[in-house]
């Protein structure tokens, strides 16, 4: 067998399997899906054969007749969506960053248990955690109990079934995501390089901006991304703590091929989903290229 | 001597797992909709061992089984459901209509159009949608007026997070039919809610422990709400609103891919006999449609005027039908509803 032969071979034994699973698992799947969205819905769900433009029609604007009908609330939702997502990742950045540099900085013993602890929710069920947020959050919850408790406040305070309560959950929900890269890249961080910048007379938040900043970005746009997209098609917190009336886009697209039986219609709101994270992917792989060239 | 001892040891052994080869039935039904008393006295009867699989919504169940999920012999559809399955040729002929106990049966409630003569599935249970409250934040309330003014009032309400039955509180109001097509009814009835939308604080079906601890004044809800009033009687109560309402109703049908089709058929035989409906009544808290069954239930259910309201209320209960492409009417309203705040 020749170096070449052996190489290839080599080659296909190690991206055989990802690339069948990815053309199964994904490919295959998102196909259908674009496929259903230019087809007209079955009586009692599924698809009909018939080519349909009216499902882009409705949402994008030149659908009116009795049953498909364009109506700028869909754009509004997804809007909404982009939003809610886009300051979850702001707020668990917020939450997660610190906290990544104060357990890189912690003896390897406790830093292993701090991570195992920042993993922990993963082993229970997102709803029963959601719903431990609703006895929390909920006017005789514990939180407001304990505000009217201290003298803080009279009278319950609404956070539940708010946008409040939809980022809150959010973000509880996807810490870990936000965490785990950011502290890759916090870790690897040189304390030397902050040592010299320090030297060179920077203050502290000059060797922050200068410094520490562009060494984490990886890790912030990383962590950015890995959050911004399950953030954005989530249905089951809005469900949950905004009590459906926070809708998202998840929301939208769960109801089309639940109780709706819309599958076109429903492919059609989830390729408006695809679209934002593709072009969320490409402006990544961008700024990566211009920070490897730089 | 010795080999006799293994053989019997082995047959006694295998016997009765060949047993429970043989005799099977698997029910997919509504997570907590049978007393499983009820599963339990007909294994003790026929032998037969009952494995129970749940779902959460007509839709669920359909598309499992459109997917091909195979392995089940019984479902329990709503009537609408029931004529969808019929027509998607989903559904096993059981001739259940003409086993002598189907006298049993009160005939109103042989509902789906596509079966007027209990060919295929038998009535199961059926129950109302109304208000659950809380007796010292609402008050004595009557009616949805009631209920929609507690939220002008500035106290909380909740509606349930399903279109139709929201869509349909406002047909109601409006003097119009639960099933109605005609987009300009819909669009009103869509319209009634928004400008009710005032104190409702969630599109929820997880209301009752908040309407017990005092967070919701009153919440739209089904008449299994009877079960924790019987264990709050002070604090909650239970009501069909004055305007009317909606009602559903549960058929239990046989698949045509049941592997069981026999056992299945016993199954639907034996929920015939009074005895047997009265026991799940006991602990569903539901109505049933066997007549004699009536009788045999506990007083304080069979006299709950909202389990089994008197016939000049039952008039103002409403069943939905299904709606075809009509309920992308529906579909649309929904939405608009959900983001009107």
């Amino acid at each position: 067998m020749t170096l070449a032969r052996r190489k290839l071979l080599q080659l296909v034994g190690l991206l055989g399997a990802p690339t069948v699973f990815l053309l199964f698992f994904f490919l295959c799947p998102l196909l259908i899906m674009l496929v259903y969205s230019f087809l007209t819905p079955g009586l009692y769900g599924g698809v009909e054969w018939q080519f349909s433009h009216l499902n882009y029609g409705r949402i994008l604007g030149w659908a009116n007749t009795r049953y498909e009908k364009f109506d700028p609330v869909f754009l509004s939702i997804f809007l909404r969506s982009l939003r809610l997502a886009a300051l979850t990742v702001v707020t668990s950045l917020l939450v997660s960053y610190p906290a990544a540099f104060w357990i890189s900085r912690m003896s390897p013993g406790r830093r292993d248990f701090a991570i195992f602890l920042v993993t922990l929710p993963f082993f229970v069920s997102l709803i029963v955690r959601l719903f431990a947020w609703v006895l929390i959050l909920r006017p005789t919850g514990v939180l407001n109990q304990g505000l009217m408790g201290i003298g803080l406040t009279s009278e319950p305070i609404e956070f539940l079934y708010s946008d409040f309560a939809v980022i809150l959950g959010m973000t509880y929900v996807f810490i870990p995501f936000m965490f785990l890269p950011l502290y890759a890249s916090i870790e690897k961080l040189d304390v030397a390089q902050l040592e010299a910048s320090s030297d060179l007379g920077a203050t502290r938040f000059q060797t922050f901006r200068k410094v520490v900043l562009p060494a984490t970005m990886p890790g912030i746009i990383g962590g950015g991304i890995i959050t911004f997209i399950p953030a954005l098609g989530n249905f089951i917190v809005p469900s949950v703590l905004g009590g459906a009336k926070v809708l998202m886009i998840g929301n939208l697209i769960e109801q089309q091929f639940l109780s709706a039986r819309n599958w076109p219609f429903g492919s059609a709101l989830a390729m408006l989903v695809m679209t934002a994270v593709l072009v969320l992917l490409v402006v990544q792989l961008r700024l990566a290229r211009r920070e490897e060239a730089s | 001597m010795k080999m006799t001892h293994l053989a019997v040891t082995t047959a006694l052994v295998l016997a009765p797992l060949a047993a429970a080869a043989q005799e099977q039935l698997s029910l997919y039904n509504w997570g907590d909709y049978i007393n499983p008393e009820v599963l339990e006295a007909f294994t003790k009867e026929t032998g037969i061992e009952v494995t129970l699989d749940s779902y959460g919504s007509n839709e669920e169940m359909l598309a499992k089984i459109q997917a091909g999920a195979t392995g089940y012999d019984i479902v329990f559809p709503s009537v609408h459901m029931h004529d969808i399955m019929f027509q998607l040729g989903l559904l096993a002929k059981t001739d259940i209509g003409a086993s002598p106990d189907f006298k049993n049966i009160d005939p109103q409630f042989v509902r789906a159009k596509t079966d007027p003569n209990a060919e295929y599935c038998l009535p199961y249970a059926w129950g109302n949608v109304g208000i659950v409250y809380n007796k010292a934040l609402a008050g004595d309330i009557k009616s949805w007026k009631d209920f929609f003014a507690l939220g002008a009032e500035g106290k909380k309400i909740t509606l349930l997070d399903d279109l139709r039955e929201t869509i349909g509180i406002g047909l109601i109001m409006n003097g119009k039919s639960v099933n109605s097509t005609d987009p300009d009814e819909v669009t009103a009835a869509a319209d009634y809610i928004v400008e009710h939308l005032d104190g409702v604080t969630a599109f929820t079906y997880d209301s009752v422990p908040q309407v017990i601890s005092g967070d919701v004044a009153a919440a739209h809800w089904y008449v299994g709400a009877n079960l924790f009033v019987s264990e709050n009687p002070d604090t909650i109560g239970y009501i069909i609103p004055e305007e009317g309402a909606t009602m559903y109703q549960e058929d239990i049908c046989v698949l045509e891919s049941a592997p069981h089709k026999e056992n299945a058929k016993k199954f639907l035989e034996f929920y015939l006999k009074p005895e047997i409906a009265a026991l799940n009544v006991k602990q569903q808290m539901n109505g049933t449609p066997n007549v004699p069954a009536q009788k045999l239930i506990p007083e304080e259910i069979a006299s709950n005027g909202t389990i089994y309201p008197p016939q000049d209320v039952m008039d103002k209960l409403q069943i939905f039908e299904d709606l075809g492409r009509d309920l992308q009417l529906y579909n649309s309203e929904w939405t608009r509803i959900k983001t009107a705040q």
